[in-house]
């Protein structure tokens, strides 16, 4: 059997006791509980409060701008951990190469704090 | 990916890479001149946001002076990062037209700016930005290094073309520059994924050793098609062209100059880069490519241009057709005249960035008083605004190739390129120029017409008040313009300079 | 006979080059045929993707570590196209709910 398939096995059991175990706690807990029904029950449970319009609705327009910023930096930090893994072998021409590059994105954080979009609503 | 990275701890210490300072000071002061723009956008009030513009033209000015020195300290060629950026007489030449021409815009952007109320500090953020990736293309040669420069000077550019928020027109030119451009860079680097899946290395020179005559690989043969087809979609070459003249109708004016000069140009340069240093053995893949789009693209430009009504329009399809009379050189790129063709081609783009800008200022300038875009609105310039008049007939006859203008010289250099190449279609190609350069007559002759024969319209002959700094851009463009077709001399010099 | 058939299991580089070209030719089709730009625009990334893909196979097949690095810069630079490309759509979305490509076409000839 290939190395592929035996890392494959292992995880395919993992998945397997996972779901068996979930399966076999819900069951017990069906059995011994009592069963009765009312529509409060089937309810949306929205933290204690009764639930408002419908599950889908729209959202501020004015989040898109959080989520932009949030990808922009986010997928910066793609270039930071390879350097963070090799911290001591780039020593100190690393750190200054980083910070260089920090800063040019704290210049986008300064003008999106500048321009007033970090505020909340 | 990242456990290949964490693996790499065995291999021998870190050195860190030895970085010429000197070669890289036009960057280096670009990049500062850019944070100094943003910061103090951020922090200046609303009144003082004039100084804006002037930091940023004398930013340009300050890194073209590492230029200068950089050209008189000899003609050795300074490479960096493994051969990935290098710095040499052909990548100074470019990056001082570059330069150059960024400084002409940021003039014609003052006045249009600041009485359009427009978001200055970003507008000028984002010009030189883009400014900063053509000079960086100039000197790009690893297919990572030109794929970054490429999205640096595109992405500034799609924000510009839709900087008029509020009108649909303009919005509708950033849409589509920026899908089609968007498109156009996906295939490009699919293109560049199989190169390196070919020859696995993304440095030019070494795709360049790998790829030999007559033993290229299927894969290889794909590459080089989609990257020439990507890179054909940023210099509109035919036909791949629809995207030009809407989004140059539809972008403010001086936006229109600096995407029709400055980033065509950078198109060309990244092509440039790859097909001299990376194919110089592939001329049977792509030079019946590039002479298809070549012979195509002039022709459509000037069959369009000839039915335009709209002034910016028309000069968009006379950008597309001159475009191919830039191709045209490139398509004989690997053969005989190889020197030849990379000599026309930079020649080419000087003159046209000179001649080019110089027409915007003149568009720039008519409009601030007729408030129209129509060819009719042009009707006896000459009587009430004379200078204006002589300046556009000069920057139109170069661009038609009348001499003793620059235009003359660089399309005299595109032919003899495709001629001395000796081969059946090099001839052809140069059949199809000629008849082209006879049929451009007809719309820059139109034009002209308008200038010196027709009435004015309504009979309002006010005279046009141009804002210093217009007439500054007029100055520079109708000088360069002048000078590089009456002076040989510098003509000549960039035959000696340029190499790859 | 069962270690032939789990032998030919095993994934061959080849067969993330032919997955990346099919998901590369998805990705373009759809920017030609869909009309709406948010959708072209989705296609767009998936031709990105394929790249990586495409990338990181290659640099396999090679022991290369050059193409995972180009992989970061493709990926950074499409997330800076993402951002600017929703700005710009939906700039126009705005002033023209549910425009299409063709809605876009104010300027002609």
């Amino acid at each position: 059997m290939s190395q592929l398939l035996r890392s494959y096995l292992t995880v395919a059991m993992f998945g397997a006791i996972g779901v068996l175990l979930a399966a076999l706690l819900l069951a017990i807990s069906a059995l011994v509980r009592p069963n009765r029904p009312n529509a409060d029950k089937s309810k949306v449970y929205e933290s204690g409060v009764d639930p408002i319009g419908d599950g889908w609705s729209q959202s501020q327009i004015r989040y898109y701008v959080f989520a932009l910023l949030f990808v922009i930096f986010d997928v910066e930090t793609v270039f930071i951990f390879p350097w963070a893994t090799q911290l001591e072998r780039y020593a100190g021409f690393g750190l200054l190469e980083m910070g260089i590059f920090v800063f040019v994105l704290l210049l986008g954080l300064v003008y999106a704090w500048r321009k007033g979009v970090l505020r909340w609503v | 990916m990242l456990s290949t990275l964490l693996a790499s701890d065995v291999v021998a210490p870190f050195s860190s890479p030895k970085i010429d300072y000197h070669a890289l000071a036009p960057e280096l002061v670009l990049a500062g001149v850019i944070v100094a723009v943003l910061l103090a956008d951020l922090f200046l009030e609303e009144s003082k946001k004039w100084v804006l513009s002037t930091i940023a033209g004398f930013g340009l000015l300050a890194a073209f002076i590492p230029i200068v020195t950089l050209a008189v300290s000899g003609h050795r060629a300074r490479s960096m990062f493994g051969g990935a950026y290098v710095v040499d007489t052909y990548s100074l030449l470019v990056k001082g037209i570059f330069l150059l021409a960024g400084y002409v815009v940021v003039l014609l952007s003052q006045n249009y700016l600041e009485e359009g109320d427009y978001y200055q500090g970003e507008y000028y953020f984002l010009l030189l930005s883009s400014i900063l990736g053509m000079v960086m293309m100039g000197s790009s040669r690893d297919l990572v290094t030109i794929f970054v420069s490429l999205e640096f000077l595109s992405i500034p550019a799609y924000m510009l073309a839709a900087w008029r928020k509020r009108d649909l027109k303009s919005n509708e030119a950033g849409t589509k520059y920026y899908l089609l451009g968007v498109f156009a860079s996906a295939v490009m680097l699919y293109g560049m994924s199989l190169l390196y899946g070919d020859t696995g290395t993304t440095i030019l020179k070494g795709i360049g050793a790998k790829l030999q005559n007559g033993s290229m690989s299927p894969v290889a043969v794909l590459g080089i098609v989609f990257v020439i087809i990507g890179f054909a979609f940023k210099v509109s070459a035919v036909p791949f062209h629809n995207w030009a003249p809407d989004t140059y109708q539809g972008a403010p004016t001086p936006i229109t100059a600096f995407l029709s000069v400055a980033s065509k140009a950078a198109g060309f340069v990244a092509l440039i880069n790859l097909i001299y240093v990376a194919f110089p053995h592939g001329g049977d893949v792509f030079q019946p490519m590039i002479g298809v789009m070549a012979a195509s693209t002039m022709t459509l430009g000037n069959v369009m241009a000839l039915r335009q009504t709209n002034i910016v329009r028309m000069l968009a399809y006379s950008s597309i057709s001159q475009g191919g009379f830039i191709l045209m050189p490139l398509a004989v790129a690997g053969g005989k005249s190889s020197g030849n063709a990379l000599t026309a081609i930079v020649t080419y783009l000087a003159v046209y960035a000179a001649t080019n800008l110089g027409l915007f200022a003149v568009i720039i300038a008519v409009s601030r008083k007729t408030r129209s875009g129509e060819v009719s609105s042009w009707g006896g310039l000459f009587s009430y605004a004379p200078l204006l008049g002589v300046l556009a007939t000069a920057f139109l006859a170069s661009l038609a190739g009348i001499p003793p203008l620059g235009g003359w010289v660089a399309k005299f250099g595109a032919f003899r390129a495709v001629i001395t190449s000796g081969t059946n279609w090099g001839y052809a190609l140069a059949i199809v120029g000629a008849v082209n350069s006879v049929i451009a007559f007809g719309y820059y002759g139109s034009l002209m017409r308008e200038i010196w024969m027709k009435p004015v319209p309504d009979g309002d002959t006010a005279p046009i008040r141009t804002p210093s700094s217009l007439n500054a851009a007029l100055m520079i463009c109708g000088g360069a313009t002048l000078a590089l077709g009456v002076v040989p001399g510098i003509i000549l010099r960039f035959s000696d300079i340029i190499k790859l | 006979m069962n270690a032939v058939m789990i032998a030919i299991i095993e994934p061959q580089p080849i067969w993330y080059l032919m997955l990346s070209a099919l998901l590369f030719s998805i990705g373009a089709f759809g920017v030609l045929v869909r009309r709406n730009p948010l959708i072209m625009f989705m296609c767009i990334e998936l031709m990105l993707n394929a790249v990586n893909l495409s990338f990181v196979a290659f640099s396999r097949i090679w022991g290369d570590i050059g193409g995972q690095s180009t992989v970061f810069f493709v990926l950074v630079v499409a997330a800076a196209e993402v951002v600017v490309g929703l700005g710009i759509i939906v700039s126009i979305l705005r002033r023209k709910p549910g425009a299409t490509a063709d809605d876009i076409s104010l300027m002609k000839g």
